[in-house]
C-alpha cells in the first residue's frame, strides 16, 4: 500500500481550515476521554488505520487504558464504558453510519439525556470532522507512522 | 417529522471553524456547478432532505439544468455529465462510501487524469465537508424551507 499524496505538502492552505476546525473542537469543553473515544469509534467503522494510530496514540499519553480502547469495537457488550460515553458512541455510530441508520430517535434521545443541547451540537460535530478527516487520510492512503516494521513474510512462522 | 434542535442557535460558536472550512473551498478555484454536483450527490447517498433542498435550489439558481439533476443518481449510465464530471461523482460516492469499501486506485487514478493534486485536495475535503453537514442535519433533522408551490397547495 503507498501513499496516493500528502495533503499538508500539496494543499497546505487547504489544510489550515482543517487545523482550525479540529483546534476547535479540541477547545470545545468536552472531555478529552470521550472525543478521543469517539474519534477512534468513527475511525474503526471507516476503517483508517491513520487516524486510529494517531488517536490511540493521543489516548494512552492522556491516561487512557488500552483496555477500553482494545474493547471499543464492542463496547455495546461492555461495562468499561459510563453511560454517558455509551449515549455518545451509540451517536457516532449512528450518525457515521448515516446512510444506513437516518440516526434513529432512540440514539439521539439517550444522547439528549446525557449531554446539553450545546453539548449535544458540539458531539454531532466532532462525530462529522472525524469523519471528514478519515475520507481524507483514507482517500490519500496517508501512512501512519511506523513503530516498528511490520515482519516480511520470509520472516513469519 | 419535527426538528430536534437549531445548532446555530445553540452554539453559534461551534459552528465558526467549520463555516470557515467552507468558505475556503466555496472560494477555490473549482467550478461551482461540479461542486454543487458533489454536494447533491452525496446527500442523496446519505439520504439528507435538507441538504438536498439546498443544493438543488443553488445549482438551479446557477444555471444546473433540471434533467442533469434528475439523473444524477444514475450518472453512470447517463451521458449528460462530462468525463471531468464522472470522476468526481465516482470520487464522491467512493469516498462518502468508505464503509464498504476503501476508495479504490482506479477511481483516484481517474481523479488524477482530470485534476492537479491541489484540486484533487479541496474536492476530497469538499466531499468530507458535504458529509459533514449531512450528518449535522439528519443528525438533527433540520428541516428545509416549503416552498411556496407546496404551501399554496397545502392552502
Amino acid at each position: 500500500m503507498s501513499k496516493r499524496l500528502n495533503p499538508y505538502v500539496t494543499a497546505p492552505e487547504t489544510m489550515k481550515p482543517m487545523i482550525a476546525l479540529e483546534a476547535s473542537i479540541k477547545e470545545s469543553g468536552l472531555e478529552h476521554s470521550l472525543i478521543h473515544l469517539m474519534k477512534m469509534r468513527a475511525s474503526q467503522i471507516n476503517g483508517c488505520a491513520y487516524c486510529l494510530h494517531m488517536h490511540s496514540s493521543d489516548a494512552i499519553k492522556e491516561g487512557e487504558s488500552p483496555a477500553r480502547l482494545f474493547l471499543l469495537d464492542a463496547w455495546h457488550e461492555s461495562a468499561l464504558y459510563s453511560p454517558r460515553e455509551r449515549a455518545a458512541l451509540a451517536w457516532t455510530d449512528a450518525l457515521t453510519l448515516i446512510s444506513q441508520t437516518h440516526a434513529p430517535d432512540e440514539a439521539y434521545d439517550e444522547v439528549v439525556s446525557h449531554f446539553s443541547p450545546e453539548e449535544t451540537v458540539k458531539l454531532t460535530l466532532l462525530i462529522g470532522a472525524i469523519n471528514t478527516w478519515n475520507r481524507i487520510a483514507i482517500g490519500f492512503r496517508s501512512a501512519h507512522p511506523h513503530d516498528r516494521p511490520a515482519k516480511s513474510d520470509s520472516t513469519a512462522v | 417529522m419535527t426538528q430536534r434542535l437549531n445548532g446555530f442557535q445553540t452554539a453559534p460558536d461551534a459552528y465558526k471553524a467549520m463555516l470557515g472550512l467552507q468558505d475556503y473551498i466555496n472560494q477555490s478555484k473549482l467550478e461551482h456547478s461540479l461542486l454543487e454536483l458533489i454536494k447533491i450527490r452525496a446527500s442523496q447517498i446519505n439520504r439528507c432532505a435538507y441538504c438536498l433542498h439546498m443544493h438543488i435550489a443553488d445549482a438551479r439558481k446557477a444555471g444546473e439544468t433540471e434533467i442533469r439533476i434528475a439523473l444524477l443518481s444514475a450518472w453512470e449510465e447517463s451521458e449528460l455529465f462530462t468525463p471531468r464530471e464522472r470522476a468526481v461523482l465516482r470520487w464522491t460516492e467512493e469516498l462518502t462510501r468508505l464503509v464498504d469499501r476503501s476508495p479504490s486506485d482506479e477511481a483516484f487514478a481517474e481523479l488524477r487524469e482530470h485534476f492537479d493534486e491541489k484540486d484533487c485536495v479541496d474536492l476530497s475535503v469538499a466531499i468530507g465537508m458535504i458529509n459533514l453537514w449531512n450528518r449535522i442535519n439528519c443528525g438533527f433533522r433540520t428541516l428545509h424551507p416549503n416552498d411556496r408551490r407546496r404551501e399554496k397547495a397545502a392552502a
